[in-house]
């Protein structure tokens, strides 16, 4: 009897310790996601219903900076149709670039040309580079004096300065500095197709493209949706590109929201953290319903 | 799991959760040192001189040795308000631009000098440039004793200058007429008369020359008027002619490779430029009038100030001050940056006289002329000029929906701040 007890508290023990392990293994996540993100998650949304100048103490004032952006004549309502307008607009433009360049290069790269690897490194490389340093030379490249792309072809292009060339500019630095990260996903979920599919599809005849559509398409199903939703997010929250490139010109067409947020509560003048806080959440309420129209649209309806 | 390896991970979690949090020791507050820590935004060759005039105190042994701690601008201005603000490991010296003054008083970030002058006579307005000292006080308190007054003033090809006005430096005053003169000559060969450089100084010089003021009432703003349009319509005039540079041009690569005559640009720039083979020469900022007590060079000062202590540290402070003065008298490392230094005795310095910057600071006429535009929310007003900048110049909008957006904004802004 004794025994028995024994072993029965022993495997109760051994219940409860192996209930808390998770639990260890997620504290540090869990510390960080709670000092750097949930925290000032709270406090930002908190701050967006105060007036706060970054020094003294937040005085609240219910919903009036979202009244002043959303509703009145002031400036900071022009700064946020604006803004969420043209961001809207480059996510709109590049997210399809963003998805589809990857996964070109993710299926030419499962075809196992010569140098896969080699290309595979090349072009995972941009992204291991700074926005700076890629603006920077992508800056050499658009310069109307000196860049290679005047030069070479002899044109007079004022690339950053001259609309729709500034967009242009803006997305093609950014397919080009974001290619690795969904490629990379793109080229995983590639490999693990089986290659039975792909002969039976070759035994009915079935042409490269169907095979691509009927096959790897609906293979990489989940994989498609995660990178839709993440570069969608990503690229909601465009920040260093048109601000090192354009300076959100010609004529402020580039300003996008994530400038205004930034300039309000860190400009030169006294921090307007209210109402860039205020700004900020309705970024984020978009995002969220962007992504869950997103989620719910690329759904797996089986 | 193994019991080893169950607190292992415990301890790698409180260790990374705890390090990332700033918990460890490795924050050592300034106040608990003899060492003044010492905040400023010098970076590049600037960084590199503030850096040797540092290590210059140092060995003459003082009380409070000096730790010199270089950010970069955006990044230092960020953190001041939440380092006052969290009342920990605040700087005991900051270096500020001298227009965020007023509005770092008015947002209780600074504290005053005028309890501990006295033990240190030598820093007094006979002692500065008048401009830099006087823009240094606000509400007859003393907030800042500057360490420069730095200008944007001309550089010119001299061989360019040879040939398409060989007569425009004769007074060392070289004004628009001759500019457009020079350019209309020199756009046949295909080279720029004068490049459009940084914005903002150049529509305040202007704007201070034809009288225009930036607030009437020392709060609103007072940007759309007749002659902030006159301003905007004189460079765009100068722009359509092809008297200046165009959009995309890059006016210090034009400078550099011999294809533009004039380039209004900052002393501080100097430095890159003299490493370029270019033949050059530096006078004041282009002029409407040749008239030498009309001459406005657009200015601003790096000043010294305190950022507010909780408990201010009596000798702590004087350990402070005692770095100031000691710069005062030992300024050449930073003239040697390409920078004018504020304090006068400088202009003893026969290796200071050589050069080039030095014409601003000989004379009282050019002293004068320095000019700091020091209206309280500057901040906003900037941060408008540089990212709308060449907008309204370049035609991709018109002159009265450029003023009226800049109005607009600096006004709103002034509006919705926490206090007035």
């Amino acid at each position: 009897m004794a025994e028995v007890s024994l072993k029965s508290h022993e495997q109760v023990s051994k219940h409860k310790r192996t209930r808390s392990h998770p639990f260890v293994y997620l504290l540090p996540h869990l510390a960080i996601f709670t000092i750097f993100f949930f925290i000032p998650l709270i406090f930002g949304i908190y701050i967006a219903f105060t007036k706060w100048d970054l020094v003294r103490t937040p005085v609240f004032v219910g919903l009036d900076n979202f009244k002043n952006i959303l509703f009145s004549n002031s400036i900071f309502h022009d700064q946020l149709t604006s803004g969420l307008w043209h961001t809207i607009l480059f996510v709109l433009i590049s997210v399809p670039f963003c998805v589809l360049v990857p996964l070109s290069l993710a299926v030419m790269l499962n075809t196992k040309p010569k140098f896969a690897k080699f290309f595979q490194g090349l072009f995972y490389l941009p992204s291991l580079f700074s926005i700076s340093a890629v603006v920077i030379v992508w800056s050499l490249i658009f310069n109307p004096n000196y860049g290679p792309l005047n030069t070479l072809f002899n044109w007079n292009q004022v690339w950053t300065g001259t609309q729709p060339w500034a967009w242009i500019t803006i997305v093609v630095l950014t397919v080009w500095w974001t290619i690795g990260g969904n490629m990379i996903i793109y080229q995983a979920a590639l490999n693990g197709i089986p290659q039975d599919y792909y002969e039976a599809a070759d035994i009915d005849g079935a042409s490269s493209w169907k095979k691509f559509v009927h096959i790897t398409l609906p293979s990489i199903r989940g994989q498609l949706l995660f990178t839709i939703v993440t570069t969608t997010i990503a690229q909601f929250n465009i920040y260093g590109q048109p601000l090192m490139l354009t300076n959100g010109g010609p004529n402020g067409s580039t300003t996008v929201l994530m400038m205004n947020v930034q300039q309000n509560a860190f400009g030169s003048g006294q921090s307007l953290a209210g109402i860039s806080s205020a700004m900020s959440v309705i970024l984020g309420i978009c995002i969220m319903i962007v992504s869950m129209v997103q989620l719910f649209l690329l759904r797996n309806k089986d | 799991m193994k019991k080893s390896h169950f607190w292992g991970v415990i301890v790698t979690s409180i260790a990374v959760s705890l390090g990332l949090t700033g918990w460890t020791s490795t924050a050592v507050h300034a106040d608990d040192t003899k060492e003044i820590i010492f905040w400023n935004p010098f970076t590049g060759p600037d960084g590199t001189s503030m850096q040797s005039l540092v290590n210059q105190y140092n060995k003459t042994n003082p009380k409070y040795r000096v730790k010199n701690v270089s950010l970069t601008e955006s990044d230092m201005y960020s953190k001041i308000p939440t380092i006052v603000n969290s009342k920990k490991g605040i700087p005991d010296l900051q270096i500020v631009h001298v227009e965020r003054i007023k509005d770092y008083v008015n947002n209780g970030l600074l504290d005053s000098y005028n309890p501990y002058l006295k033990k240190f006579s030598g820093i007094n307005k006979d002692n500065y440039v008048p401009e830099a000292w006087v823009n240094g006080a606000y509400q007859g308190k003393r907030y800042g004793v500057p360490l420069d007054i730095h200008t944007s003033f001309m550089y010119y090809n001299k061989k360019l200058v040879q040939k398409y006005a060989p007569h425009a430096l004769d007074d060392n005053i070289v004004t628009f007429d001759e500019i457009k003169a020079a350019g209309k000559k020199s756009q046949k060969d295909d080279i720029a008369g004068m490049g459009l450089t940084w914005w903002k100084p150049l529509f305040l010089s202007l704007y201070g020359q034809m009288g225009g003021e930036l607030t009437k009432n020392g709060k609103d703003p007072d940007l759309n008027n007749k002659t902030s349009r006159r301003v905007v319509n004189f460079y765009k005039d100068m722009h359509d002619k092809k008297i200046t540079t165009q959009d995309g041009d890059d006016p210090m690569q034009l400078f550099l490779t011999g294809k533009q005559i004039f380039l209004p640009e900052g002393i501080w720039m100097n430095n890159q430029i003299k490493e370029s083979d270019i033949d050059y020469g530096v006078t004041n900022a282009p002029q409407l009038s040749s008239d030498s007590k009309k001459i406005v060079n657009w200015s601003s000062s790096h000043q010294f100030v305190l950022l507010k202590q909780p408990k201010r540290d009596q000798a702590r402070t004087e350990g402070t001050l005692a770095f100031v003065n000691w710069v005062r008298t030992h300024s050449i490392k930073w003239a040697e940056s390409g920078q004018n230094p504020a304090s006068l005795a400088i202009t003893k310095d026969p290796k200071y006289l050589k050069m080039q910057q030095s014409f601003l600071l000989t004379n009282k006429v050019e002293q004068d002329s320095m000019t700091i535009f020091n209206y309280r929310y500057n901040g906003y007003l900037a941060d408008y000029l540089d990212r709308y900048a060449y907008d309204a110049v370049f035609n991709k909008t018109s002159v009265s929906q450029y003023l009226k957006k800049m109005q607009n904004t600096v006004q709103d802004e002034v509006d919705a701040q926490m206090t007035n």
